[in-house]
């Protein structure tokens, strides 16, 4: 099975963020961009599914900034995906899904791909359009939510689960399709430290992005600001439960006005 | 020019190495403190991820890495918990005679199925009567046709009741002192081998220390690394290695206190205002930070002397006695700057101290560092 995993790079959680001098959006100055959250689960997924499929093979892609797509294709060769691919962005449109889409879909087009996998949602924006968008340009099915997902060799067909509101629905999907991923099968992999040293000397081949469709324009944001510093917590002091319970209740009544 | 920025491969080791001992050493650092535990999970996740044999070449199985790269993770490790990095380190002491000394016969008889598994591996040179003094040692190897037999003591030596892998420093003739000496490769399954019960420690107490026994320890001739009387040499070529690592080791430890000093300093208050704003807590910390720098920049030095070819026993030994005497020193101007809840075990700073201390001793006690020092500096000028 030859499969392709869709990467966003993300900022890394632990660098701090900070909006650009303009804030129109995030200064990315500084910030190290990152392969995180449900596309760990889809390298994941997309590697026990090679194990479990003889002759398959994972191909990783993914579309912004050339600094930001490296560190991405990187950490996913040396978690063990085959082969790397960059679609270049000039970084102004890397965060718009349908310009994103149609990066991908160049890139998807010119590899083997029975599987397009990406995680359910991006680690920073969460908006979840992309998985959606690629495959309607790519004229194949979609799924989303996507848990427990099994390759069934005698019948030719994806099996798998999407977790909804009050339990899990059961589906089967012939390929090609492409799949949002909510989990894998356990948690993502760390890479070995061996793995990580050769993954710096692995080709990345590169893409460029078709030209925007005249016809759409990109969606761009107007305001980037982060939250308003939170004010102190407050501690109170008490010796009994009971105490402590008085004193809040009388803070929420006079201070906090919760109730009359 | 000298270039001291991290090329990305450096940055993603370093990064790696970050996340393990963030995510798995941090949460288990105090408990392990506290009751003396030897997280074998956790050195069993280290290995697993090729964070054990840093040193050992990856055709022999280990991760291959420069000592300037080894240097970038122990200083990761270390600033998570110093004791649990001594004992995922102390492979990289006991291979290292191995990697120096041995014929590639035994290089392919030894490392591959060690470094495959998890294993541990203990270095034994430290004995009752003196460690400083190696020279003196009072192990005895006998020569019994093919084969030696070995009796004697050692002590302090870390991962030995864990070990499946010696290495042993003997003397032949106790008379001829460095000369006389031999190391030799013995496993745990010989018989009359025997380490002792772990000993309860300042410091470092999720690593475990004990005595090795060996009483008439049978070891075959192709066990012996290099010639016969070759020993004290690969010893102390083997501490050439391994000491800048400890200078590594070291920095963690200090910039971790410098870090809890910091933010301490400017959440605590007293007299209206943050303690960070008092200027003696400012000196302290601007002090503590040039520690800090120095003794990494010391380290990163020796290692990048050594990694170019150099012998670097002047470099490596200022790096690993002034780090360790950073450490102590950081440690302890954290614990004043939390003042009385600095000396609580509640807060993560005391144990700092603690750890630190054991840099000065181990791997050649700062004294022997400043008589090496001293000797090496003065060799310029006659
Ligand atoms: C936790 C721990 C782990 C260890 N792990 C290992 C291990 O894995 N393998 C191993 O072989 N050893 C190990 N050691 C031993 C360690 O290397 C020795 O403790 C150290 O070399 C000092 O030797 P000593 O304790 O015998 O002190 P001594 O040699 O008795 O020295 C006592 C004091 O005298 C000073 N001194 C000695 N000679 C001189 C001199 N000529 N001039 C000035 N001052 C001098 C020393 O610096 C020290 O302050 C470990 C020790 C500890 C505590």
């Amino acid at each position: 099975m030859e499969i392709v995993v869709c990467l966003k790079p993300v900022p890394d959680a632990e660098t701090r963020l900070r909006p650009r001098a303009d804030g129109s959006r995030l200064d990315p100055e500084g910030v190290k961009f990152v392969l995180a959250g449900y596309d760990e689960s889809a390298v994941e997924q997309a590697l026990l599914l090679r194990e479990a499929i003889a002759g398959s093979k994972v191909h990783a892609v993914s579309f912004g900034p050339p600094r930001w797509t490296e560190e991405v294709l990187r950490a996913a060769i040396a978690l063990g995906c085959d082969t790397a691919t960059a679609v270049e962005s000039a970084g102004e449109e890397a965060g718009d899904p349908i310009a994103a889409a149609e990066g991908l879909l160049g890139a998807v087009e010119g590899m083997p791909h029975d599987l397009v996998l990406l995680g359910k949602q991006a680690g920073d924006d969460e908006e979840g359009l992309v998985p959606g968008a690629l495959a309607e340009m790519l004229g194949m099915p979609h799924f989303g939510y996507v848990v427990d997902l099994h390759w069934d060799g005698a019948a030719q067909r994806l099996r798998f689960g999407r977790s909804a509101e009050a339990g899990q629905e059961t589906w089967e999907s012939p390929l090609p399709c492409v799949i949002g991923l909510q989990q894998a099968w356990n948690d993502p992999r760390t890479a070995k430290l061996p793995a990580i040293l050769k993954s710096r000397r692995a080709p990345i081949a590169k893409v460029s992005p078709p030209a925007p469709s005249p016809e759409r324009a990109a969606s761009v944001p107007e305001r980037f600001a982060l939250p308003p510093p939170r004010t102190g917590a407050k501690m109170i002091a008490y010796r009994t439960p009971e105490e402590a319970a008085q004193q809040l209740v009388r803070i929420l009544k006079e201070e906090a006005k919760v109730f009359p | 020019m000298p270039d001291f920025s991290l090329s990305p491969e450096h940055e993603s080791l370093r990064d790696m190495a970050r996340k393990f001992a963030r995510t798995e050493m941090v949460p288990h650092a105090a408990e392990c403190d506290r009751a003396a535990r030897f997280p074998e999970e956790i050195y069993r996740k280290a290995h697993a991820l090729g964070l054990m044999n840093l040193n050992v070449p990856a055709e022999w199985g280990g991760s291959g890495l420069s000592l300037f790269e080894q240097c970038l993770i122990v200083e990761e490790l270390a600033y998570a918990c110093g004791g649990m990095t001594t004992s995922i380190i102390a492979n990289c002491l006991a291979l290292e005679p191995i990697l120096l000394g041995a014929s590639p016969e035994q290089l392919k008889r030894y490392l591959p199925s060690f470094c495959a598994e998890y294993h541990l591996a203990s270095f034994c040179l430290t004995e009752p009567g003196g460690g400083s003094d190696a020279g003196a040692i009072r192990t005895r190897a006998r020569k019994d046709g093919d084969e030696y037999v070995l009796d004697g003591e050692k002590c302090f030596i870390t991962n030995a009741p864990h070990a499946s892998l010696y290495t042993v420093f003997a003397t032949l003739d106790p008379q001829q002192r460095h000369r006389g000496i031999s190391a030799f490769v013995v496993p745990r399954s010989a018989k009359g081998l025997t380490p002792g019960k772990d000993e309860e420690k300042m410091g470092h107490r999720a690593s475990s220390t004990s005595t090795v026994r060996f009483e008439g320890v049978r070891v075959p001739a192709a066990d012996r690394l290099g010639e016969e009387g070759e020993g004290f040499s690969l010893a102390m070529r083997t501490l050439d290695m391994t000491r800048t690592p400890i200078g590594a080791l070291a920095t963690g430890i200090a910039q971790a206190a410098l870090d809890h000093a910091a933010r301490y300093a400017l959440k605590r208050e007293t007299f209206g205002k943050p303690i960070a704003e008092h200027q003696a807590i400012q000196i302290k910390l601007a002090n503590m930070a040039q520690a800090v720098h120095a003794a990494r920049l010391l380290t990163w030095y020796a290692a990048w002397t050594i990694d170019g070819g150099q012998k670097g026993t002047l470099e490596s030994s200022i790096a690993k006695c002034f780090a360790s005497d950073a450490a102590l020193h950081v440690a302890d101007e954290a614990i004043q700057t939390f003042g009385g809840y600095g000396y609580m075990k509640e807060y993560p700073v005391e144990k700092l101290l603690r750890d630190a201390k054991l840099t000065q001793i181990y791997e050649g006690a700062n004294e022997i560092q400043r008589t090496v020092i001293a000797r090496e500096l003065l060799r310029g000028y006659s």
